[in-house]
């Protein structure tokens, strides 16, 4: 109440209240009694009568005490409903003009105009709030109110209200906490009326506005009235006049709210930069309905999204179409063209579907590119260019992904400070700004989660279990889980060679089961173990982050197998392909010889024959080939993955919705439930299917786009599935959102699959008939190449220097040194870190701590203080000894701070204001 | 011919199944298979045996001993679906609350429930105990007899609840129902607190208290007092009686009144 109470006394600012107020004062401070006799007769008259009256009620004083607290606490809902019942009447101001024309003019008589108020009030509002209202009206009187209206009323009923606020003062504010602030307030008002300004709430300066205002429409108003100059200069000086300190409340005011304005419109700024970025509202809805790890997935699936964005960019732009737009167009060479034994069936949905067809001889793949050195006008190399994207994307997500791991781990500084931390989110998460019923139910459903999660957060800390069993207990999971892992590797290993063996016996004396065996063995236990695997965490009794970072690493484990079957079944194809290409290449030359002796006589000056591109015999080409496999198996991963989500989740979700009304147990708590959102699972196969786009996007232009495709859409349907079919995990837990474990993960895998990409690259010879390296011995003799015919003599010369493994070894031992001093330095600094934190922390601790003692120094001091200065009034004044001993106990509540607004100093223009000053210096 | 390899990729779910349902498995054990074998070996139903156990075992006149005696014979050597010692202590709490003067039960069982409401209501208090069960009706006086209470105190009708409900009125001169504990067919929640609403027993501030709605599960019923708006719903969450992991609970329904 301290502000408002300023403000209050900031209304009274005329001569006969401030010496009312000193009355008061007087009153409940024993040190004042010699200041008294230096007051004018009139004032110790009132006291006197005060003091008397007093006497009289000195019994009720007790059950006053009670009274007042009670008061003051529904004051305070006062002026907040205040607040609103203000709001109303401006607009009904506004909207009848003329009564308040009439209103004005009848302002003297105040029982008519409160009448005509309350009827008003009556029109539109309901019986309740005009109790309220009446309830209100009594007690603007006795506190001051601070609007303009109750200003206004107080100085027209001055001498009628005189009497009652005497009667009333002493017992309102005698020892309560505000007249401690109404002591130093006008002196702080008189002199900061900015520095006050400053700690204004909104709704007061808003109010202090509307007072402002009311005098300016009253003095417009009187202007066009009939009256006489004399009764209109009565009505003005009755109804205040704008005073000095007020004047400079409204310049401070107009800056204020210019300020307001102006963090308005940085809120906006915000809101709105927060809407360009992509898909945030969404993420911010699930993060505050299932917390932050689950966030953190879709985050990372952003972060992902982006990443693409840049592949596809690069494939795209330098790849797909300037080969599009300038190489040789489609069925000019046999590479570019759809075989004639595949031209029938080449438009068929099926094949299409497979990436066949017309899908394999287009840009899509890697066979399609000519070896051509420079292409159209631009003299664009096209097979350099090739080369450099194909690397320069593995090159760039190595940069991104260890970028984002070291600005993560800035952010895991050690040992946050959390102290206070449920009281900070008790009263500060709400955002009183907030104006829209959506967003209040998010922020709502986000500060419920927060709390959770800091709840889990706590009771981790104060965990203290059996160490032993725990440790027991932990060795044991991991065992099972070793040996799950184990006995699954074994597994497919075992299949995987059994289908080799059906694969060199032929696979067609073989059934549906044993051809699809690997698929369905790899699968099933992609579905399985991990289940496994969460049954199993439960024994252990982690965290859920650290429990969720095992999962990952787990499941992590066994999809390494997927990885080994997958990249073993595609080296086997590859020596196959290439196995066939040798035949091929020499049936190519029998084919050639055959072509010119059957047809052209031995005279060659004919023109030599033209085949058509589609029937000239062909190599198997591999890289298509394992570009093929690749999309083939994005796609099939999506496709499941979709389908997944909509049955597992939805339809899981609609059964139990519906058939719950007719089932006999309860599906929605019980058995099948709705399913939660499988944070690991999805983190997983992201991170897996990024790797294949890694290790196929040399092979096949077309995967980063198709991946974006896929990020994009699921992005949408995951976003809508957790909203509508998932329920929040049982312990929701915080995450951050940029999680350096997922990066982690993903490093390995972005390692694991440049491994296969580089050695295919490397060590198996371009197919000779197609793609942008046909007829080359190996795919980076392309560098080679450019540098010879491209560059001056001496930038080859210098290059093959640089290469000179004498150069490149210190070059090498250097950069291992850098790293390793680099990193020295850093964990340095991270201790240094800790240590200032920690010392931080003390610091505080120790703040508190000596505050703590000083202020129960201070108030031991002024206890001792009161207790001398009242001997000694009794001793030397007697008319004071009725004075209520209840006030030397409040000086103990009251908080040693306020001292400090006596030592400012005072405005001239109030005589009363050194003394006042100095008799609030003693206290 | 589906090969063994796909078969073995099917054991770690099986390995899941049978952790994550392990309670299960154990309520499916000791609460079928076990009395299944017992009933054929002596010949009584499972609810004499449970007497004569107490009747040998506990302190006649004393109710905390019958009740941990019975405790006693529920974890250790057979199960029977009462309310349980954890539940029983919320049951305990509500009525030290509330301080209910008449009381009905539907679903006696074996009167553990009975001699645990008898056992904590005040001086003059009755109790109205509605068992379908001739058998276990008669097992259900015995130990209420036992535990010492006398028909002023405890009135057992052997009926079904549906015919009870409408005629408590007539016939037994109840003219409001303080707190009603169900703990009978999960089936019969919904339509007996439908019976009870237009009977009219029901007043302002009567606590219908309703176990095992969640587990065995009445969701019709829950839904029905969530929506209809005439109770203040709250769900206390326990375990399954006797058994540690099965997730359970009780709800306290708050009569409102009708508006």
């Amino acid at each position: 109440m301290p502000r408002h109470k300023l403000i209050a006394s900031e209304s009274d600012g005329k001569d006969n209240e401030f010496s009312l107020y000193y009355v008061e004062v007087e009153e409940n401070s024993q040190g004042g009694q010699e200041k008294q006799t230096t007051r004018d007769g009139k004032r110790r008259r009132e006291r006197n009568g005060e003091v008397s009256r007093r006497r009289a009620s000195e019994k009720r004083t007790t059950e006053v005490d009670t009274k007042r607290a009670e008061k003051k606490h529904e004051k305070r809902h006062k002026t907040a409903r205040k607040e609103g019942e203000k709001h109303e009447k401006r607009q009904r101001r506004k909207n009848a003009d003329e009564e308040e024309a009439e209103e004005e003019s009848n302002k003297e008589k105040k029982n008519i105009k409160n009448e005509r108020t309350k009827t008003l009030r009556r029109d539109d509002e309901k019986e309740k709030d005009v109790k309220k209202k009446r309830k209100k009206h009594v007690k603007n009187e006795e506190d001051n109110a601070n609007s303009g209206k109750t200003k206004q009323k107080d100085c027209h009923d001055m001498p009628l209200k005189e009497k009652k606020k005497k009667r009333k003062k002493p017992e309102t504010t005698s020892e309560s906490e505000s007249k401690s602030e109404s002591d130093s307030a006008p002196e702080s008002k008189d002199n900061q009326a900015v520095g006050v300004l400053g700690s204004l709430t909104p709704e007061e300066l808003e109010k202090l506005k509307e007072a402002v205002d009311e005098r300016k429409k009253l003095i417009a108003t009187m202007r066009g009235k009939p009256w006489p100059m004399k009764k209109k200069l009565v009505v003005l000086r009755s109804s205040c006049v704008l005073q000095r300190q007020e004047t400079l409340l409204i310049i401070s005011f107009l800056y204020y709210s210019n300020c307001q304005k102006w963090m308005k419109f940085q809120r906006d700024f915000e809101n709105f930069k927060t809407a360009c970025i992509p898909w945030e509202m969404k993420i911010k809805e699930i993060e505050s309905h299932f917390g932050s790890s689950v966030a953190s997935y879709f985050i990372f699936l952003r972060w992902m999204y982006g990443i693409n964005m840049i592949l596809f960019g690069l494939t795209f732009g330098l790849v797909m179409v300037p080969e599009a737009l300038m190489g040789k167009p489609y069925g000019s060479i046999p590479r570019k063209t759809v075989p004639r034994e595949e031209e029938a069936s080449a438009m068929n949905f099926a094949i299409l579907w497979d990436f066949g067809g017309y899908a394999k001889y287009s840009v899509l793949f890697y066979g399609y590119y000519n070896s051509q050195r420079a292409i159209g006008w631009l003299k664009f190399r096209l097979p350099l260019s090739y080369f450099l994207v194909g690397v320069g994307t593995v090159a760039y997500s190595y940069m991104v992904v260890i970028r984002t791991m070291a600005r993560n781990a800035n952010e895991e500084g050690g040992g946050d400070d959390t102290s206070f931390n449920f009281s900070w989110k008790t009263f500060t998460s709400w955002d009183y700004l907030i104006g829209n019923p959506e967003t209040a139910d998010n922020k709502f459903a986000s500060i419920t989660t927060s709390f959770k999660e800091a709840i889990v957060e706590e009771q981790e800390s104060r965990k203290d279990d059996n160490i032993h069993l725990t440790r027991f207990l932990r060795v044991l999971a991991n065992f099972l889980v070793l040996c799950c892992l184990a006995g699954s590797g074994y597994l497919i290993y075992f299949v995987v060679r059994r289908s080799q063996k059906f694969a060199l016996l032929g696979l067609e004396n073989y059934g549906w089961w044993e051809r699809n065996e690997v698929n369905m063995v790899m699968s099933l236990l992609g579905m399985f173990c991990p289940m496994l695997f969460d049954v199993i965490s439960t024994l252990e009794n982690y965290h859920p982050r650290v429990a969720l970072q095992w999962q990952l690493g787990r499941i992590f484990a066994l999809f390494l197998g997927n990885l080994y079957t997958f990249i073993i079944a595609l080296m086997d194809a590859i020596q196959l392909k290439r196995a066939e290409e040798e035949i091929v290449k020499k049936n190519m030359t029998i084919w050639q010889a055959n072509l010119y002796n059957g047809t052209v006589p031995d005279n060659s000056t004919a023109p030599p024959i033209t085949v058509h591109p589609a029937d000239i015999p062909r190599g198997p080409c591999w890289e298509t080939m394992v570009g093929q496999e690749f999309v083939r198996l994005i796609i099939s991963d999506t496709m499941t993955t979709y389908i997944t989500l909509l049955i597992g989740d939805f339809l899981r979700a609609v059964l139990v919705r519906f058939l719950n009304n007719c089932w006999c147990w309860d599906l929605e708590y019980g058995f099948p439930s709705y399913s939660e959102f499988d944070v690991s699972g999805n983190v997983l196969g992201l991170i897996f299917n990024q790797g294949m786009i890694w290790m196929g996007a040399f092979y096949a232009p077309c995967l980063p786009a198709l991946n974006l495709l896929r990020l994009h859409v699921s992005m949408y349907l995951q976003c809508w599935a957790v909203m509508c079919c998932n329920v929040p995990q049982e312990r929701v837990f915080k995450a951050s959102g940029s999680n350096n474990f997922y990066m982690a993960m993903l490093l390995v895998i972005l390692f694991l699959s440049t491994l296969p990409a580089i050695y295919t690259i490397v060590s198996i010879p371009p197919s000779f008939d197609c793609g942008p390296f046909s007829g080359k011995t190996r795919m980076f003799d392309v560098i080679q190449e450019t540098l010879e015919s491209d560059f001056p003599a001496w930038f080859g010369k210098m290059f093959s220097y640089a290469s000179n493994p004498g150069l490149v070894l210190p070059f090498l031992l250097l950069l291992v040194l850098a790293i390793y001093y680099l990193q020295s330095t850093s964990k340095t600094y991270k201790r240094v870190n800790m240590e200032l934190k920690k010392k931080l922390q003390t610091q505080n601790e120790e703040n508190k701590k000596k505050n703590k003692l000083a202020a129960l120094k201070a108030a031991n001091e002024l206890e001792q203080a009161r207790k001398a200065g009242e001997q000694r009034s009794s001793s030397s004044q007697h008319t004071q000894n009725s004075e209520p001993p209840v006030s030397s106990t409040h000086t103990t509540t009251r908080p040693p701070a306020s001292r400090g607004h006596t030592s400012s100093g005072h405005l001239p223009g109030h005589p009363q204001q050194p003394q006042k000053n100095s008799h609030s210096n003693r206290r | 011919m589906v090969s063994p390899a796909i078969a073995l990729a099917f054991l770690p779910l099986l390995l899941t199944m049978i952790i994550r349902y392990r309670y299960y498995f154990v309520l499916l054990y000791r609460a079928v298979l076990i009395r299944w074998v017992r009933d054929c070996l002596t010949g009584l139903s499972r609810e004499e045996r449970a007497f004569q156990y107490i009747l040998t075992h506990a302190t006649p006149g004393d109710a905390q001993s019958i009740l941990d005696t019975f405790d006693h014979w529920c974890s250790k050597v057979e199960f029977i679906s009462h309310i349980g010692p954890k539940k029983g202590k919320i049951l305990d709490r509500l009525l030290q609350e509330h301080c209910p003067i008449t009381v009905l039960e539907l679903g006696t069982h074996c009167g553990y429930s009975t001699v645990r409401i008898a056992r904590s209501l005040p001086i003059g208090a009755r109790i109205y105990s509605v068992e379908m069960d001739e058998r276990n009706a008669q097992v259900a006086e015995k130990i209420i007899r036992l535990a010492g209470f006398d028909e002023d105190m405890v009135e057992l009708i052997v009926r079904p609840s549906d015919e009870v409900i409408p005629r408590l009125r007539e016939d037994f001169g109840v003219e409001r129902l303080d707190l009603v504990f169900m703990d009978h067919w999960k089936r019969c929640y919904l339509p007996d607190l439908q019976l009870l609403e237009g009977s009219g027993l029901l007043g302002e501030g009567s606590i219908i208290l309703a176990d095992n709605v969640i587990f065995p599960g009445a969701p019709n019923f829950l839904r029905h007092a969530r929506r209809s708006g005439l109770y203040e719903v709250r769900v206390h969450r326990a375990t399954l009686e006797y058994i540690r992991g099965i997730r359970d609970g009780m709800a306290e329904l708050t009569f409102l009144g009708i508006k």
